[in-house]
């Protein structure tokens, strides 16, 4: 087996109690790869200041006016 | 029954066209006007729904009883000159995931097959008190969780322009029924695109408000961070006289807006004057099918013909949009289905079961950068745009339909979950993004598959999307097209290839 989705299995049992379900759950989490490959990629975007609540300020601050 | 159906739509004809034909606001019309009753338009959407649900499946339970019981009510209040709303008598179905006191809710799945909720969710509560009731629980993905219209429990629903082909999901009896005309309107709820995709694959219109625009009080919740309930109708006057019913402030759903809503209907004058809209060179129209791309230009001509402007723009941030908005819904349904995927497994569908696996392996620290940036990322992404644009227009499914065995990951060959992820890649970043889009017909593919055009802008925009949307409405005359299931008729040949 792939040693990511391994330990991507171990881990999702060990703090969760579940276990793959079927293959396409397999697949998709040894897919996981890309999703870090992702967050790779935008490092250091991330500000200090950055929390939840900004979501909705900021629907606010850009929304449409009359 | 065809009399007043003709004179309302004097551009039909032939036996196939009845009172179900008509539109959400003519349907409300005839009953305000007493040119037919609550219990007339009951009897039409029934009748054509036995005679098209077995091919469609769009159903999973339906109440004729008491639906017979709602439309003699708003009928003896008419006659007494009792008003409800502007829905009053009107028949509604809805997918089956938004809570009735007292009904059975099945959320899709063999995990709620026998839910009997005690509350009823804002949305329907909002309908009702405008007069409109429902009579069926529509089909949908089990738990709101593919944008396909796949179903293991319930049965597959099927579009009603080729049965064969997606109806697109999750929404997707919602899309099939409102196509199909035995609906005038449907609730849909959209995460990554549950409303719009539906409403693109069967050719309606299909409105995912802003984020907090509407309460999702009593729905079912998929990622409580992106989830928004939302109409699908024939058209956008459909969907802005529901708009204007179920948006607003809901004690009920802190997450709601305070924000005052606006006359949505009122605003539909067909002008575009001056408003800017922008096709996108980036991200939407990779790997584009060319008459789908075809469709969109020709869209926008259309808009220019009206006063509209059109440019083209490339648009920022969209590697953090794309990034980030796949972790958010991953992480919060796994959450929400944790002791199910631990006890029962097995009661879901492998690609929804598989799905959700891997959201238990994201680190916190993903979920909550991914909440973090949401929104420093909807303000560089609303900055740059809407600077240079009022309307971003994209297709809302860029490539040609697939059918259910293409994207059916249950029984297909490995490989086959790329097919099914792909279909929703443009309508999952206005989710992250939290922002108001619309999906319009706007002409069909080679296998005679809708079109969508899928507008997006503004927080709050949603008056702007609905008049743009109902001017090239006035223009058009996609959504006025009947699939051929329900047979033709001599002035409108349904189906036109592109």
């Amino acid at each position: 087996m792939d040693p990511f989705l391994a330990e991507t299995e171990l881990t999702i049992t060990r703090w969760h109690g579940v276990t793959a379900p079927n293959e396409p759950a397999r697949r998709m989490a040894a897919d996981l790869i890309n999703t870090i490959a992702a967050f790779e990629a935008l490092r250091g975007t991330l500000q200090f200041e950055d929390e939840p609540a900004s979501f909705e300020a900021a629907l606010l601050d850009t929304r449409e006016t009359p | 029954m065809a009399t007043f159906a003709d004179l309302m739509l004097g551009n039909l004809s032939g036996d196939a066209v009845t009172l179900a034909d008509l539109t959400l606001v003519q349907a409300a019309e005839a009953v305000r006007d007493g040119d037919a009753t609550s219990r007339d338009l009951l009897d039409a959407c029934w009748q054509r729904m036995e005679a098209v649900n077995p091919t469609l499946n769009a159903t999973i339970w339906v109440d004729r009883a008491g639906a017979v019981q709602a439309a003699t009510a708003a009928d003896a209040a008419r006659d007494t000159n009792s008003w409800s709303g502007p829905l009053h008598g009107v028949p509604l179905a809805h997918k089956d995931m938004y809570y009735q006191a007292g009904k059975r809710c099945t959320c899709g799945s063999r995990l709620r097959t026998d839910f009997v909720p005690d509350y009823t969710s804002t949305a329907i509560e909002r309908l009702s008190t405008a007069g409109a009731y429902s009579f069926a629980g529509l089909n949908m993905a089990e738990f709101a969780q593919n944008p396909t219209g796949h179903n293991r429990e319930f049965g597959d629903c099927h579009n009603p322009w080729n049965p064969p082909y997606i109806t697109g999901g999750s929404s997707s009896g919602s899309g099939a029924a409102v196509a199909a005309r035995f609906v005038y309107a449907a609730l849909g709820s959209d995460t990554g695109g549950s409303i719009r995709l539906p409403a693109s694959a069967c050719g309606v219109t299909g409105l995912k408000p802003t984020q907090t625009r509407v309460s999702r009080y009593g729905a079912m919740p998929l990622s409580f961070s992106l989830d928004n309930v939302g109409p699908l109708t024939r058209t956008a006057r459909d969907c802005a006289r529901v708009m204007s019913l179920i948006a607003g402030r809901d004690p009920k759903d802190p997450t709601s807006s305070h924000l005052p809503v606006p006359d949505y209907e009122g605003a539909l004058d067909g002008d575009v004057r001056g408003m800017r809209i922008g096709i996108p060179t980036n991200y939407f129209f990779d790997g584009a099918d060319s008459a789908v791309s075809q469709a969109i230009e020709t869209a926008a001509e259309v808009l220019r013909a009206r006063g509209a402007s059109v440019t083209r723009l490339t648009l920022p941030v969209m590697d953090a949009v794309t990034g980030y908005g796949g972790i958010i819904s991953r992480v919060e349904a796994a959450t929400i289905h944790a002791e199910w995927m631990r006890h029962r497994a097995q009661d879901y569908a492998q690609h929804l079961s598989g799905r959700m696996y891997p959201g238990f392996a994201i680190p916190a620290p993903y979920y909550v950068e991914s909440l973090s940036r949401r929104g420093p990322v909807l303000r560089a992404f609303a900055a740059e745009v809407f600077a240079q644009v009022d309307v971003l227009a994209t297709p809302t499914i860029r490539t040609a339909l697939p059918t259910l065995a293409e994207t059916d990951i249950d029984n297909g060959p490995p490989g086959t979950e790329v097919t099914f992820l792909a279909v929703s890649a443009n309508t999952r970043p206005f989710n992250y993004l939290g922002l108001p889009a619309i999906s319009i017909p706007c002409g069909f593919d080679a296998n005679g598959l809708p079109i969508g055009l899928q507008l997006a802008g503004r927080p709050f925009a949603e008056a702007r999307l609905l008049r743009m949307a109902d001017a090239y409405q006035l223009d058009t005359d996609w959504h006025t097209r009947r699939p051929p299931l329900l047979g033709t008729t001599s002035d409108n040949p349904g189906i036109i290839l592109a």
